[in-house]
């Protein structure tokens, strides 16, 4: 074991600056992989919140523990009545889909092509509090209900968490410009808005970047975490020409950053799909006050290269491995990303995206012992070249 | 034929309407339906090479999708029946896995596949592997094609692939895997022949595998 000379915040706060931490900080994005360590089917979870929280302790614990919980729980905090993303339908476990499934997006269209003059008009919340209802067959008041109770709780969960000396990752989540209509348009139907009428998305996108900011900064100040995770997937250029970036993900992305540093919170970029093209982008932020998050399929020894001494690099344990894969496997890759993408700090070892519910005990538990035990190849042999990924 | 050049100009130009205006007035003016679809993959075959060499990116694929797939409602049903004989291809039974309802990637693949002329068995979504077994007999396909998003699924495509070996098709089936939670270390685990996340790149390992040539 490596001495440990910080706690786990302090460790965390150390790779945010860019700063040489003890050991590097590492958690695996667990939610619904806890539940099936725990015996529980995935619709026990959802509908039994207690026993879901208790499934997040009892595998960290299991686990040995680790620097970060992703979340306490399996859904997320919303203000009541206030959307931080597009208002999707979650299909639930048990009751939408087969008990022991994972919850997954029903992704439609919520709004038409007609209606972005009426969000440009009224802003994000304005509009989905006279459109909602009608969107979705439940009352405002019901939302308001379910979104205030789910809040609670969150805080509540935080409060106990932090008494165990756990610390939960995310204040707030937001979803990015493109992301949040993306997820309302379907990326098809958004796709066709971007090429046929791409004024109408720019002045409806204008219209809804303040509500989105003060939605999530409203939920961060409710949850005392200063910590904003944004889910970017869909603005990538996986997907998208980099002009289109620069139009309708960027400038609210920047946005964004700007009001949550100037509270004192740090954006989490949840960077799923391959953003390699868009990362020299993110050099105009202010330096180590964000954190790049990968799933895998971006090049992350290439990121690091791009944005080693600028911005703090989290990532990216495959999915597949983790599930496939063997602990010798596992801890081979996580040492080469401690060797490589670790080198000078700023670096926070991750699951690429979620651990995936079917990963193995012990290849998690793998890549957790590794950050815990492995001071690099680099340091001991002196040497070390990387491969190709 | 519509005038030269101006199907494929709509086409890359990303304009559906223009695209759409272009081969109804064609029809009404006696143009071969077929001649005319195969313009029309002819420009999503440039699409492809396109978004190969990076010039374009999957936005202009499913775009272009969407046109072709606005293009061929029109021209497909006005084909003669010797012309549907002459349009079927290779076949590829395509679904994405047991245990997972993600159907964005495949969806495009599909409709890809279906403008290079493949004719594809879309099984939707959640399918399992004594589905794909059943289908594959059934469609005489020599193509099978698996799409995941999630985990789960990467074991339900492990077991679709075992059951081809049972039902002794292994040899004869090109098994091509793809979708956002597959990865070269996946496609050696679950033994499937390819894998990719490119649409393109799924089309031309398909062309290759169909022509004999090794795949990359």
């Amino acid at each position: 074991m490596i001495p440990e000379t910080m706690s786990r915040q302090e460790r965390f706060e150390a790779v945010v600056a860019l700063e040489q931490p003890d050991r590097v900080p590492v958690m695996p994005l667990m939610t619904a992989f806890a539940v099936r360590c725990q015996g529980l089917t995935q619709g026990e979870a959802w509908r039994e919140l207690d026993k879901g929280f208790k499934a997040m302790v009892d595998t960290f614990n299991d686990l040995g523990g680790f620097d970060k919980l992703y979340k306490p729980n399996l859904y997320w905090p919303m203000i009541g009545g206030r959307f931080c993303s597009a208002p999707a339908r979650n299909l639930i476990p048990g009751r939408d889909l087969p008990e022991d499934a994972l919850n997954q997006i029903d992704e439609r269209e919520l709004f038409t092509r007609d209606d972005y003059d009426k969000l440009a008009a009224l802003g994000w919340n304005a509009f989905w509090g006279e459109r909602y209802e009608r969107m979705s067959g439940r009352s405002m008041e019901q939302l308001v209900s379910t979104q205030n109770r789910l809040l609670n709780q969150y805080i509540k969960e935080l409060e106990a968490c932090h008494s165990q000396g756990i610390y939960p990752l995310f204040g707030a989540y937001v979803d990015s410009s493109i992301m949040a209509f993306s997820m309302c348009r379907t990326l098809t139907q958004f796709t066709m808005d971007l090429y046929e009428v791409p004024e109408k998305v720019r002045a409806a996108m204008d219209a809804s970047c303040d509500d989105l900011i003060q939605n999530a900064l409203d939920v961060a100040s409710l949850t005392k975490i200063p910590l904003v995770f944004i889910v970017l997937e869909r603005g990538s250029g996986f997907y998208y020409r980099l002009d289109i970036f620069e139009q309708f993900e960027w400038p609210y992305l920047r946005r964004y950053v700007d009001a949550f540093v100037s509270e004192g919170l740090t954006p989490w970029f949840h960077f799923d799909t391959d953003w390699g093209l868009n990362l020299p982008y993110l050099k105009q932020l202010p330096k180590g006050k964000c954190v790049c998050d990968l799933d895998g399929t971006t090049d992350i020894f290439k990121a690091k290269e791009i944005l080693g001494g600028h911005m703090c690099i989290s990532g990216d344990v495959p999915a597949s491995l983790l599930t496939l894969g063997t602990p010798e496997e596992v801890r081979d890759y996580c040492q080469r990303l401690i060797d490589v993408v670790g080198r000078g700090g700023g670096f926070f070892l991750t699951t690429g995206c979620e651990c995936p519910v079917d990963a193995k005990f012990e290849n998690v538990k793998m890549m957790i012992e590794v950050a815990k035990t492995y001071t690099g190849g680099l340091k001991r042999r002196g040497r070390w070249r990387p491969k190709g990924k | 034929m519509a005038p030269e050049g101006k199907v494929r100009e709509a086409f890359l130009g990303m304009k559906r309407q223009d695209a759409i205006e272009l081969v109804e007035s064609e029809v009404r003016s006696g143009a071969d339906p077929l001649s005319l679809l195969n313009e029309c993959r002819e420009a999503m075959e440039e699409v492809g090479k396109r978004f190969e060499t990076g010039e374009f990116f999957l936005s202009e694929l499913i775009y272009s999708a969407e046109v072709f797939k606005a293009v061929s409602a029109i021209l497909q049903p006005l084909l003669k029946s010797d012309q549907v004989a002459e349009d079927s291809q290779v076949g590829v039974v395509f679904g994405t896995a047991r245990g997972d309802i993600h159907d964005l990637g495949k969806n495009l693949v599909v409709t890809m596949m279906r403008a290079q002329g493949f004719t594809v068995y879309d099984l939707g979504v959640d399918v399992a592997p004594e589905r794909f077994i059943k289908e594959l007999k059934e469609a005489a396909a020599a193509i099978l094609a698996i799409s995941a998003l999630i985990t789960p699924a990467l074991v339900s495509m492990g077991e679709t692939i075992s059951l081809l070996v049972e039902e002794g098709l292994r040899k004869d089936t090109f098994v091509l895997i793809g979708g956002g939670v597959t990865t070269e270390f996946a496609r050696r685990k679950v033994g499937a022949d390819a894998q990719t996340l490119d649409p393109a790149e799924a089309i031309r390992l398909c062309r290759q595998y169909v022509q004999g040539r090794p795949g990359p």
